[in-house]
Formats: structure tokens, C-alpha cells, sequence
């Protein structure tokens, strides 16, 4: 009995020694990711120790019998970190054990490195179900079990015989119970930290979600305009003492501390923040290692902070930004909670972005649908064939060919691609009908580089480029007008340029849109160095270049 | 028979609606015009009784040319044109009918039957009260678009309406009456008007008229009759 409290009471260091590892920052509660060699050093090094505390905490009984609590350490390695770390910290035990001396001292030492063994074996067969590998009942059984064959290698290793009968009677009851409950203590503590590691993790998410919910509404109307707003619900949130919003070059809000001089507007001129923005990386400076320093006011209350930077299509548009004063200490919880507001508003100015560019999308398609009914072009076509027919029935029934031609082409999907020689061959179509409408005052000249006809561009690349020259263009001319059409190599790139000598961009009004989007698609299929640029000389020519890789797109 | 002129800038166009209009042998189609500044002289000249008129045009549109023309001049006004975005403007602007293209003849009879009815001038909608913003001018081989803000003032002469543009000037056929009423322009003589925004100064003279200098140093006259007019405008 007297043995019994004893072990318990060493138990009791145990548990001390349990809660101070499971909140040391070498322990990860997270059972699902496995531990790493650091994990595992570490483990070795806190079981090896309760080996060891175990051996000298024992009850010395005549003859060098120990009864102890060593078998609570290879039992915890061998479930926490599988066979060969229970092992390892059986023998290293058994070593220190031996050094004891006494009859049971082998037996002693073959059963800590057993129970080492046994865990393992555990870990191994329950690995896929974390759940029940560190459960307090598994602990219980297993240790309970391994230290009767404790008992039993004591039995049948160590001599005199009787003896050994002698010492198991006294020690084997209470070893057997002691560890066992060692070893479901030290679950039963795990599983306490994990909860409460949970829960906090459980409010930040809550208050993650609930920033996100605030905040999701505002951001479809971009980060500047509702900044002020943004800045005011994060700090609420994480009750930090300042918070800022900065796009890449000003402060776009600052609410809390500080806000006398801090002043939205402004440039940015703290270092920390041009290096987050340079750099695309959080930083941190902790009040205790790093400090803020105010570069307006040097008596500013901010000491610490973290800067998150919002990253959108791989550009970074911005910077969230936390502070905390001299006087309170920045949480750790409020740097997670940070950088995943950052992580929330980048993807909501992301999807704000996107949306944005669906709705163009849908401008540029509705346009692109009266585009290729082209009511006013299709009617003046008609009308004229109608007056052709009086005259040359012949040339009439080519333009009607002509004009077929140019409604099947553009009757094809926008999505597709189209070789120059196709692209030319449907602005062809169109210009033969608008020769005939304009009769003399029309001239179309066409200087294509005959190795640049199989490339390929986005189908509907050329003909709205034309159409604009002539219906903003030359259609406002009263005398005679030219179009000029070129196609040439120049450094790797094809150019394309679409010319007319009204000059008349700048008056140009509603050309911008079909433009634009000539414009979009390009860069959308052939990367930015692609796309669309104007010159214009007033009265004298309107010029708009189109540029792509020579080889057009790839199929 | 009704005396028509044409006015369209596409060759087709013109060919077919006259040739339509012959058939129908209640119509003369007296002459036709390539453009709207053309047009308006042809009105002036061949006093038609029906205009059709074209609404897309190169430099000055169908209703800009309306609005460039006195109300005593126009006659009946029939607008052609291929869509129909237009039409309730069309209306608005006091026209007689409004065709589409291509012109059927069943469509076109009505339009005639319209016409035969005959309207008396007073009796038909103002047309046209849009501002001017642009005076075509004729210049020997080209037509010159001049701005009214860059219009100092106008004087008529027998040879003609002259706008004066600092040491420019150009000929036009729009009336002071018409550039008076539509341009903005202040009437400060009976043959000169001014541009209120290129006075530099006025000096009173002795007969209680005055002289206007304009930005560029030119002298406009003021008599007496419109110097009160032109006090009141400038606040003095």
C-alpha cells in the first residue's frame, strides 16, 4: 500500500512534467500531421527524462528492487512516435536503469524497452485512426499489459527464483496499476490541450468569417472606396489598437491610436510597408525583438506591427495592417487573424475583380451580338444592291455574294480562331460591299507580307478595326478617302496596322468599346505584350496597330 | 407633278429613289446633292416642294442640315434612311415622313399621297431648333467646318455671309438670321453679328453708337438699335 501512494505520488511530477510539454512550443497538438525529426528529437528527449525521473523517483526495495513509474515514458514514445522511438527510449532507460545495479535490474530493463516496443507495435496497427491511437483506455490496456510481462521477464530472468517470486508480489500490483494510469493521465492531458487549442482556433475562425461577412458586400465596389469602412470593422474585430489600409502607394484608412497623424492620403512612408509591398511578404515586427518606428511623429504611441500584403493576380494592390501600442503586447492570434483578413480581402478583391471583368465581358458580347447583325450595314448593303440590279443585274449578284460571305464569317463564334487570310478574306467581303456603297469615294489598299497569312488570331480581330475606320473614319470625309491595310514582320512581332487619312479619331465617339475589346481578347489569348494602339494625326490620318507574335497563337 | 430633290451621299441610293420616283409620274425629281452643304444650296436654288433627305451624311448630318436653314426656305421634308433609330427624331423635328431603305413603291405612294394633300407652311411643325456648333463654309475645292467659338463675328455683304476668324474669313451660305437664332451668335448691326465671348472692347461714340473690338483687333459695328441688346447681355 505504502508503494502503491508512493508511485502515485511520482505520478503526480508526471503530470506536472505532461502539462508543461503539452504547452511547450516543441509539442504540435495536431495528431493528423504526423511528427517530424524535430518533433520526434523532442519527444525522445521529454520521454528519455520521465525514464529517468521514474528511475530515480522509484521505491528501493531490498535487494535493488526498484518499484517505479519508468514504464509511462517508453509507453508514451512508442504510441506518440512509433516503434523505433519507444525503443530508443527504452534502451537509453535501461542503460541508466543498469547503472543501478540490483537483481532486477535486467529483467527491469528488458520490460521498459518491451513496453517501448509494445507501444510502437500500437502505433503502427492504429496509425489511420489518430482517434483512437490516443485514447486513455488504449493507454491503460497496453501499459497495463506490458508491465505483466514486465512481471514476467522478472519471473523468468531473474535469479534466485525466489526472490523474484517475493519482489513481483510486492511490486507487480501496484507498477501494473500506476503506469497504466500514467499512461492514460498523460492521454487524458493531450487530449485537454487539444481541446483547448481547438477552441481557439474555433473564435478566430468565428471571427475571421464574421470580418468576412462584414467586409463581402463592401469590396465589389474596389479596395479604395470603402477603405475607411473596411479599416473600422477589423479593428472592431480584433480589437488591435490601430489598423491601416494602404492601396501600393497611400494610406487609403487608418483607424485607431495614432490617427492624428497617420493621415489617409498621404504617401507611405513607413520602411516596413515598402518592404512588405516590395517584397510581397508579410512583416512583422513584434514590439519585443522589432519595433515600429513612427516616421512622423516620434512620439507615436505604435511600437508593433504586422503588415500583410493583399496579393491579386500575383500584383500586390495593397497592404492590410495591424498595430499595436507600446503598452500591450501583439497576440499571436491577432497575427494569424491578420494574415487571414489579408488572405480574405485579397480573394475578395479578386472575385470583385472578376466580376467586373465578367460584366465587360457581357457588355463585349452583347456588342459583339449587334455586331454581326450590323442592322444599319446590312440595310445600306441592300439598299444598294436593290439600285444595282437596275443597272448590272451581274455586279449586283456578286455583292450578293459578297454580302453572304461577310454574314456567314460573322455568324461564327467569337471564341474561334481565324488565320490572317481568313481574317482579311471576311473584311474583304465587307469592303467590296462599302466600295460599292461609296463608289469613288472609296480607295482600300492592301500590303500583306505573304508568310504572315497562315498565322493565327482571335476570329473578329480585323473587321470591327475597319469598320470603325470607315463608319468614324472616312464616311465623315466629304472628298475621296483611302484605307490602308498592312501586314508586315517587325522584330519577331507581326503589325498589322488598319489606316485612314480622315484623321478623325478624336472625334470618334462609341469606337472605344470595339476597340477595347479587339484589344482584351488579344492580350487574353497572346499575353500582354500583345494588343492594340492608336496614333492619330488630326485631319490628316487615324492609325491603329495591331501587334503579335510573329507565329500568331499556337495551336 | 411634285418637284423633288435628293439629297444622299451614296450614288445608289440617289439613282434608285429617283428612278422609283419617276415611275410613279407625279414626281419630277428636279436635281440631287452628294452631301448636305450641297444640298442646302440646291434647295435654295431649285426651290423643291419635297426634300428627301438622307439622315448619315459626311461632316453635316440631315438634321444638322435642317437646323442650318431658315424655316421660309424649307420645303416638305422626307427623311431616308436604312435603320430606324431615328424615326421619333424625325417626327420631333416637324418631318413630313420618314422612309426606310430599301424603299418599296407601295410605301413610297403613300408617302406622295401624303405630299399631294399639301400642308401650308404655317401649318406645319417648326422644324429643326437644334443649336449649331459647326458653320460648313465653302473654300475653293474644300468645305471648311468652322467652330462657333472660334467665330469672332459675321458680317453680310452683297457678295455674301462672311464669318471673320481673327485675320480668316470665310464664305457661307447659312443666313445671319438663321446663325443669329441657332449659333448663339448676338446680332449688334444690321449686317454684323458678334461673338459675345471674343469682345475685347466696346468705345462709345458720339452719334450714340458704338464699336466693338473683337480678341484679334478687328472693329464691328454697333448701331444704335442694338446697343441696348448688347449692354443688357454683358451685364452693363
Amino acid at each position: 500500500m505504502r508503494i502503491l501512494l508512493s508511485l502515485i505520488e511520482t505520478l503526480s511530477v508526471f503530470v506536472v512534467l505532461f502539462y508543461f510539454y503539452t504547452r511547450s512550443r516543441f509539442f504540435r497538438p495536431q495528431k493528423s500531421e504526423w511528427l517530424g525529426r524535430r518533433g520526434k528529437l523532442s519527444l525522445f528527449v521529454f520521454c528519455s527524462a520521465l525514464t529517468m525521473v521514474g528511475n530515480y523517483l522509484g521505491i528501493w526495495l531490498e535487494g535493488g528492487v526498484v518499484a517505479n513509474t519508468r514504464a509511462v515514458g517508453s509507453m508514451i514514445a512508442g504510441i506518440a512516435g512509433g516503434p523505433f522511438l519507444g525503443v530508443a527510449v527504452g534502451v537509453t532507460a535501461s542503460i541508466h536503469r543498469l547503472s543501478f545495479g540490483g537483481f532486477t535490474a535486467v529483467s527491469g530493463s528488458m520490460g521498459t524497452i518491451f513496453d517501448g516496443l509494445l507501444g510502437g507495435l500500437v502505433h503502427l496497427r492504429r496509425r489511420n485512426r489518430p482517434e483512437s491511437l490516443f485514447d486513455w483506455r488504449v493507454a491503460f490496456a497496453v501499459t497495463a499489459f506490458g508491465e505483466i510481462c514486465h512481471m514476467g521477464f522478472v519471473l523468468l530472468v531473474s535469479r534466485p527464483f525466489s526472490a523474484s517470486v517475493e519482489a513481483v508480489k510486492i511490486i507487480g500490483p501496484p507498477m501494473i496499476l500506476t503506469n497504466s494510469i500514467g499512461a492514460a493521465l498523460f492521454m487524458l492531458v493531450l487530449r485537454e490541450r487539444e481541446r483547448v487549442v481547438d477552441q481557439v482556433a474555433a473564435s478566430s475562425s468565428a471571427k475571421a468569417l464574421k470580418v468576412a461577412q462584414r467586409t463581402l458586400r463592401l469590396l465589389g465596389n474596389g479596395l479604395g472606396n470603402v477603405a475607411l469602412e473596411l479599416a473600422a470593422i477589423v479593428r472592431a474585430e480584433t480589437g488591435v489598437g490601430a489598423v491601416a489600409i494602404t492601396d501600393s502607394e497611400t494610406i487609403l484608412a487608418f483607424d485607431g491610436l495614432g490617427a492624428d497623424h497617420h493621415v489617409p492620403g498621404n504617401a507611405i512612408a513607413s520602411s516596413l510597408t515598402r518592404q512588405s509591398i516590395g517584397g510581397r511578404e508579410v512583416v512583422f515586427a513584434d514590439g519585443v525583438h522589432d519595433h515600429y518606428h513612427c516616421s512622423i511623429v516620434p512620439d507615436c504611441p505604435l511600437d508593433s506591427v504586422l503588415i500583410v500584403p493583399l496579393v491579386v493576380d500575383n500584383a500586390v494592390v495593397g497592404t492590410v495592417q495591424l498595430f499595436e501600442p507600446e503598452t500591450r503586447r501583439f497576440r499571436n492570434l491577432n497575427k494569424s487573424l491578420g494574415e487571414g483578413i489579408a488572405a480574405l480581402l485579397s480573394s475578395q478583391l479578386l472575385m470583385a475583380r472578376y466580376q467586373e471583368q465578367k460584366n465587360l465581358l457581357t457588355v463585349s458580347e452583347l456588342k459583339l451580338l449587334h455586331a454581326q447583325v450590323n442592322p444599319h450595314f446590312l440595310f445600306n448593303a441592300l439598299n444598294t444592291i436593290n439600285a444595282i440590279i437596275r443597272s448590272d443585274p451581274e455586279r449586283a449578284r456578286e455583292l450578293l455574294v459578297h454580302l453572304s460571305h461577310f454574314f456567314r464569317k460573322n455568324l461564327k463564334r467569337s471564341g474561334e480562331l481565324s488565320t490572317l487570310a481568313e481574317e482579311l478574306e471576311h473584311v474583304g467581303a465587307y469592303l467590296e460591299i462599302e466600295k460599292a456603297r461609296f463608289q469613288d469615294r472609296l480607295t482600300v489598299e492592301t500590303e500583306v507580307d505573304p508568310s504572315l497569312l497562315g498565322i493565327r488570331m482571335p476570329t473578329f480581330t480585323l473587321q470591327p478595326l475597319i469598320e470603325n475606320a470607315l463608319k468614324h473614319g472616312l464616311s465623315t470625309k466629304l472628298s475621296h478617302g483611302t484605307a490602308r491595310i498592312r501586314a508586315r514582320r517587325e522584330d519577331q512581332q507581326a503589325v498589322i496596322e488598319i489606316e485612314d487619312d480622315a484623321g478623325a479619331y478624336v472625334e470618334r465617339r462609341g469606337s472605344g468599346l470595339g476597340m477595347r475589346i479587339v484589344d482584351k481578347r488579344l492580350k487574353a489569348v497572346l499575353g500582354e505584350s500583345c494588343g492594340v494602339d492608336v496614333t492619330c494625326v488630326p485631319d490628316e490620318l487615324t492609325r491603329v496597330t495591331v501587334r503579335m507574335p510573329a507565329e500568331g497563337v499556337l495551336q | 407633278m411634285i418637284r423633288a430633290l435628293i439629297v444622299d451621299d451614296e450614288v445608289h441610293a440617289r439613282e434608285e429613289l429617283a428612278a422609283l420616283l419617276s415611275e410613279t409620274g407625279a414626281v419630277t425629281v428636279v436635281g440631287s446633292a452628294p452631301d448636305a452643304i450641297a444640298g442646302m444650296r440646291a434647295i435654295r436654288q431649285l426651290r423643291p416642294e419635297i426634300v428627301f433627305l438622307d439622315v448619315q451624311m459626311p461632316a453635316v448630318n440631315g438634321f444638322e442640315m435642317l437646323s442650318m436653314m431658315d424655316d421660309v426656305d424649307l420645303p416638305d421634308v422626307v427623311f431616308v434612311t436604312a435603320h430606324d433609330e431615328f424615326a421619333v427624331r424625325a417626327f420631333e423635328e416637324g418631318a413630313l415622313d420618314y422612309l426606310l431603305k430599301p424603299i418599296s413603291r407601295e410605301r413610297l405612294a403613300k408617302t406622295l399621297e401624303r405630299a399631294g394633300r399639301g400642308t401650308p407652311p404655317e401649318a406645319r411643325p417648326a422644324i429643326a431648333k437644334a443649336p449649331i456648333t459647326r458653320i460648313p463654309c465653302a473654300e475653293r475645292k474644300a468645305i471648311k467646318l468652322v467652330r462657333v467659338g472660334d467665330v469672332e463675328s459675321v458680317r453680310s455683304t452683297l457678295a455674301g455671309v462672311y464669318l471673320v476668324c481673327g485675320s480668316a474669313e470665310y464664305a457661307t451660305d447659312l443666313t445671319l438670321q438663321t446663325l443669329e437664332a441657332r449659333a448663339g451668335l448676338l446680332r449688334c448691326h444690321k449686317q454684323h453679328l458678334v461673338n459675345l465671348d471674343a469682345i475685347d472692347q466696346i468705345s462709345l461714340a458720339d452719334n450714340s453708337a458704338a464699336a466693338i473690338r473683337t480678341r484679334s483687333g478687328q472693329t464691328v459695328p454697333v448701331s444704335r438699335r442694338y446697343l441696348g441688346q448688347i449692354r443688357e447681355r454683358l451685364g452693363l
